[in-house]
């Protein structure tokens, strides 16, 4: 398979990258990883004459711990991520995603930036940014904003950044004492999958009272993009964390809270279910990390 | 237009004009002639085109040429030495974890990666470690054995 | 048993060290000087008159240097049997399904050649079109070959014995049906091939194929040459499992390309036309019912499927036959019937598949003897032991088990999964579940009629002693095959395997049919130790003449002569081979004459010592319509048992363990054999669980590519036992028959069996993908509650 002629451009730093992308706007794309960028110039599902490297910008790829939160570059890979002892201490749910994403070639190259800007509603890292609430880092030559995860995705293979802009990273909080995460995907092999759903959950408690103090829920491939499960996160403040209410809570995200299409992957009906199971299980577990159990 | 690149490959070094639109896995069965390295579906699903870039096991199909200039590559053809096979290969050979032979040269690097990295893989991890490589012929089982006999 | 020297061995095998390190050719390494690409224009309609075709604006592209359509290919039908050619090199009137061939393009680069390929314009009218077995066969149904008539391709209807009355002496009767997905092979390499005319008018191609024998045949007939002046090689093949056993349209199109152009052509088929192209496994919709006696007795089969076949009939006649007559062992049955429909639509055409047309047949029947074997009470290994047919048996469509070891296999298993401690205790949500199955060892009969030889072998020995060149043209495609042929050659000449080198693959080096229907080892093994014998037996009479000892008081083991009596003097003969090696510092000075100095004297004596081999079956099966099909000389069979772990809530399957036993008589080389056991159960495995090819309602498929066409990973195969269970094959080459596909046969009914031992659901569509499965529990707890 032959990819189509374009230019190649290989900046090294942002702002070069800025520059670039403000002279060919909509005819240049970011290469990160290229493990679907490539793909689908390949397959001819996108078009570009134009290429941005990122490879060579400088601090894309790094991971750093700041005082209350960390930033994880876009262009860190899968592999990085997983292997970050910042992430494997902090954030079990979004090394879950990362250790799940295709095989071992894959997650040497895909990065969280491209996962992220792919927007694809069965995103295996996407589930976890929502439910650590991360914030995503996006510059244009003006400057930078940091905005919510949950606002960042507008669509399936749509975001909100601008066609000048660039995703540099995430800002994911520390979380509490307390607290656990964890993700979980569902498919038909146990390798190089792509997600019939996936869900991710944050449970934080109060060990005095035993009562849960916050919880975030995410879903994915069951609605245009990932998404949060609202109802089902209400129905757990306050509640004592136990099988009762994670159960509960499931049946809640599966009937209120998602919103699935049938596709060749698998029918609405059986993410709906799944999502019930999958919920409750990533509750469960991320209760037991919160105890420190694991 | 092309692009001047340089490139380490199996201790050699290149210098080479691409063109921008041109894979790694290509620039190295077409251009350099070094055929080890396999395609068996250009889509980065399959690994038969894998090699070592920069230390890391990657599909060769989705890196641009022009994304490796500057890189160290290891393929296939720069495992074995004048004493022949790596022992690695010797033990793919011994075990019978090759069959048509089409995935071997990108599971034995998957494999020798795994073991630089990590002597002595679990059986889970050897398995993690070529998941990204399929076989059609083999059902892994001896593969699985060669690489066991390879870890310290 | 006898005792060999090199066979029965775990032997490296003589093609793995190239391929371990990456210097093994295969057609897609090699460069011809000068040489162009090709390009195909395929259809992008299920089904659509073409009313004209404009290939001006291609041609007029520089660089291209050749734009062919059916005006340039002629309208020469072929296919794969002489029973059925319904396919043209390009479309002539219609094409019939999203990736018919329609013209293709030589240019300096594949570039280009793309480039002018979209360049071609086509005028279309578009027909209705029908994607299902259901559809195709309605009344009114677009018809896709005028001459067959509902859409059906070919129908078998068969009865041996009487199954009604053997149902109505029945005791248990059980009904049941069984729906399995198109497949696709999924080898890792793509078909890729390179034609070249010579300036004597010569066409070689070097292809990516399984049988270059047939592929030569069609060429030939194709572009009307001599079947002398086409000479089809194979280099090494990233495998075939069925899909290669048939010249392609990209072969013959590369060659009339070749022809056009006076150039080399190189074309290659991506991954998404691999999928296009198909020839896989086809869809099988299954009816069957099986009677028994209370005691467990089989009494009868009644046995209806539907195939979908797809645009074209490739394998199919063969197919649907397969599916029929494979049915009638492992067991004693003496009434069986069978009506198969193989039905025409606007999809890729089917083919054929490791374990042609009998797995999803054997899938659904291996449920039913559980099903027996619950309802009596029985154990399903005492059942089946009962009904097993034994060596020397014949089957009701007369098929014949000159050797059978399946009881061994049966207790194989039994013993290496613990069976008899596990069953009826395994854990809720864990289930074990077994089955067997049987292969043929080689088609009896070659796919177009014929008295040919199914296999011609060369054993040339090298003039200076001691190395013997076997020359083949069957194909290794990974199984093993050269190996196992040197070793059998080492073996019958009594020389080392290090002192063997092979050649195959060639259609110049003689007739082989190929690697299909598990017939290489049986079929070339015999001819390549008819050969060997026969130049060993050259040696010898030259020996018997120089030492003036009797031929038969001689034999050759492990590199050395062996005298049944005293051993003669022999100094004249070393003296005399020594003169010959001046130079040399390894002359031999051992207390026996070596094999080396022997054929150095034949050779000096006789001149090039070659001895040849060759074999058909004999005679075989029945004499109703259709008796060929299903005919070996021999048959291998299986046995395995599966374990598994069912997830209640998401219906997610885990194939914990699988033991396998397979008699393939005797083994050539132990680990190859386990090899195939493991590689069929992978592929079964895949079949079962998730492999499954999707088209939408244009007759597109979807997941056209190895992330969305699901086979085996590393992080999906189970642990594997595989036991090789040795008989004698009395038609074997030193008692060996076939495992390359009878293994595949037990895999998914076994994994059926332990799905519902572990859930209490009979699943009757594959794959069991966990949302199939958790449907199916969710539909049984409804059941139980009402």
């Amino acid at each position: 398979m032959l990819l189509p002629m374009f230019d190649f451009h290989e900046p090294f730093s942002i702002q070069e990258a800025l520059e670039l992308k403000k002279t060919h706007k909509e005819n240049s794309k970011f290469l990160a990883g290229g493990t679907d960028l490539l793909v689908h110039l390949k397959k001819k599902l996108i078009s570009t004459d134009n290429i941005i490297s990122l490879s060579k910008v400088k601090d894309l790829a790094r991971i750093t711990k700041e005082e209350n939160s960390v930033i994880i570059g876009a262009c860190a890979t899968m592999s990085q991520l997983s292997s970050s002892p910042i992430i494997q201490e902090n954030f079990k749910a979004l090394k879950a995603g990362c250790d799940n994403l295709g095989n071992h070639l894959i997650r040497n190259r895909a990065t969280i930036g491209g996962n992220a800007c792919n927007a694809s509603p069965a995103g295996e890292t996407l589930p976890a940014l929502l439910v650590y609430d991360a914030l995503a880092i996006l510059e244009n030559t003006e400057g930078k904003k940091e905005i919510p995860i949950k606002d960042f995705f507008t669509g399936p293979g749509k975001s909100c950044i601008h066609t000048e802009e660039i995703l540099t990273g995430f800002r994911l909080p520390i979380p509490p004492a307390n607290s656990g995460a964890h993700y979980i995907q569902l498919g038909k092999r146990k390798s190089s999958e792509i997600n019939v759903v996936n869900v991710a959950a944050f449970l934080e408690y109060d060990p005095s009272t035993l009562k849960i103090t916050k919880t975030r829920i995410a879903l994915g491939s069951v609605a245009p993009t990932p998404v949060r499960a609202p109802k089902a996160e209400a129905s757990l403040l306050g509640q004592t964390p136990e099988e009762e209410a994670f159960f509960a809570a499931g049946e809640i995200a599966r009937r209120d809270d998602c919103l699935p299409i049938d596709d060749f992957r698998g029918t609405a009906g059986y993410r709906q279910a799944m999502v019930g199971v999958l919920t409750k299980r990533t509750l469960a577990t991320a209760f037991e990390q919160a105890q420190g159990l694991l | 237009m092309k692009k001047i690149i340089n490139l380490t490959i199996n201790d050699q070094s290149h210098e080479i004009a691409v063109e921008p639109n041109i894979t790694l896995a290509d620039l190295i069965r077409y251009q350099l002639g070094l055929t080890g390295t396999k395609k068996g579906c250009d889509t980065g699903d399959c690994g038969a085109c894998t090699v070592v870039l920069d230390g890391e096991v990657v599909n060769s199909c989705l890196v641009l040429a022009v994304q490796a200039n500057g890189s160290v590559i290891e393929t296939i053809e720069g495992l074995a030495t004048d004493e022949g096979l790596h022992p690695l290969q010797e033990a793919f050979v011994e075990k019978g974890a090759i069959q048509c032979g089409f995935c071997s040269p990108g599971v034995i690097l998957s494999a020798k990666n795994l073991l630089d990295k990590n002597p002595s893989p679990s059986e889970q991890e050897i398995r993690e470690g070529i998941s990204g490589n399929l076989c059609r012929c083999t059902g892994y089982k001896k593969i699985f054995d060669a690489i066991e006999s390879q870890s310290s | 048993m006898k005792e060999f020297d090199i066979i029965s061995s775990r032997a490296h095998r003589v093609d793995t060290p190239d391929k371990a390190t990456g210097q093994a050719v295969y057609t897609d390494d090699i460069s011809r000087p000068g040489m162009l690409y090709g390009a195909l224009l395929q259809s992008p309609h299920p089904h659509a008159k073409i009313i004209s075709i404009d290939t001006s604006e291609a041609r007029k592209l520089p660089g291209v240097k050749s734009v062919i359509t059916s005006k340039e290919a002629g309208t020469i039908k072929y296919g794969v049997s002489p029973a059925r050619y319904d396919e043209n090199v390009f479309a002539v009137d219609k094409v019939r399904y999203i990736g018919d061939e329609i013209a293709a393009v030589a240019a300096v680069s594949l570039e280009i050649a793309l480039k002018a390929v979209e360049l071609i314009q086509v005028e279309y009218e578009l027909l209705p079109a029908v994607f299902t077995v259901e559809d195709a066969m309605k009344e009114g149904a677009p018809q896709l070959h005028k001459d067959f008539s509902g859409n059906l391709c070919a129908e078998v209807h068969q009865e041996f014995g009487d199954v009604d009355a053997a149902l109505k002496e029945s005791d248990i009767i059980k009904t049941s049906t069984m729906k399995s997905k198109r497949q696709d092979g999924a080898f890792i390499e793509m078909q890729v091939c390179i034609a070249e005319f010579d300036n004597r008018g010569v066409l070689t191609l070097v292809t990516s194929t399984q049988v270059p024998h047939y592929v030569q045949r069609t060429v030939a007939m194709v572009l009307g040459m001599d079947v002398g002046k086409v000479r089809v090689k194979k280099p090494y093949v990233g495998a075939g499992f069925g899909i290669k056993a048939a010249a392609n349209p990209m072969e013959l199109a590369c060659c009339i390309l070749a022809r056009e152009t006076n150039k080399p052509v190189k074309m290659n088929f991506t991954r998404e036309q691999v999928f296009m192209y198909a020839r896989a496994r086809h869809q099988f919709n299954h009816t069957i019912t099986t009677g028994a006696k209370k005691d467990g007795t089989l009494m009868a089969i009644k046995h209806e499927c539907v195939l979908d076949g797809g645009a074209y009939t490739s394998f199919g006649i063969a197919t649907v036959y397969y599916t029929g007559s494979l049915l009638g062992g492992p067991y004693k049955i003496a009434n069986m019937s069978y009506d198969g429909y193989r039905v025409y639509n606007n999809k890729p055409a089917c083919g054929a598949q490791r374990g042609h047309g009998a797995v999803i047949a054997r899938a659904l029947f291996e449920q039913q003897v559980d099903m027996i074997a619950e309802e009596i009470g029985m154990d399903p290994m005492e059942l089946r032991i009962k009904n097993m047919m034994e060596a020397g048996d014949t089957t009701c469509n007369d098929l014949n088990m000159s050797s059978f070891g399946m009881s061994e296999c049966i207790e194989a298993v039994r013993t290496g999964s613990d069976w008899d401690q596990k069953k009826g205790n395994m854990e809720p949500g864990k289930g074990i579940g077994m089955a067997c199955g049987f292969f043929v060892s080689g088609a009896g009969y070659p796919i177009y009629r014929s008295d040919t030889y199914h296999g011609t072998v060369i054993v040339k020995l090298t003039e200076d002693g001691g190395t013997a060149l076997v020359y083949t043209a069957s194909a290794e495609i990974g199984q093993g095959s050269d190996t196992a042929f040197a070793m059998i050659a080492a073996e019958a000449l009594g020389i080392p395997l290090e002192n063997i080198r092979l050649a195959s693959g060639d259609t110049d080096m003689g007739v082989d049919l190929g690697a299909y229907s598990s017939r290489q080892t049986l079929m070339t093994g015999h001819a390549t130790k008819e050969a060997a014998d026969h130049a060993k037996a050259q040696v010898l009479e030259v020996l018997a003449d120089q030492l003036n000892v009797p031929v038969e008081e001689m034999d050759i083991k492990k590199g050395f002569i062996e005298f049944a009596g005293d051993t003669p003097d022999f100094t004249a003969l070393r003296t005399r081979y020594i003169k010959e090696h001046r130079g040399w510092t390894d002359n031999p000075d051992s207390e026996k004459l070596t094999f080396t100095e022997a054929s150095r004297i034949a050779f000096l004596e006789k001149g090039s010592i070659v001895g040849t081999g060759k074999y058909k079956p004999h005679d075989l099966g029945g004499k109703f319509k259709g008796a060929a099909v299903g005919t070996s000389p021999a048959y291998g069979c299986s046995a395995q048992v599966a374990e598994v772990t069912v997830d209640m809530e998401t219906g997610q399957v885990t194939i914990d363990n699988i033991t396998d036993a397979h008699d393939c008589g005797k083994a050539i080389n132990m680990t190859s054999v386990e090899g195939q056991m493991e590689g069929s159960i992978s592929m079964g495995i895949g079949e079962a669980m998730h492999e499954e090819v999707i088209f939408n309602d244009k007759g597109q498929v979807l997941n056209n590519d190895l992330a969305e066409y699901k086979i085996v990973t590393s992080m999906d195969m189970p642990q594997v036992k595989a036991v090789v269970v040795e008989s004698d094959e009395p038609n074997g080459p030193y008692g060996a028959k076939e495992v390359g596909e009878g293994a595949i046969m037990p895999t998914i009914p076994a994994i059926l069996n332990a799905v519902y031992n572990a859930t209490g659901v009979r699943l009757n569509e594959l794959p069991l993908t966990p949302e199939r499965v958790y449907h199916a529990i969710q539909d049984y707890k409804n059941r139980v509650k009402k």
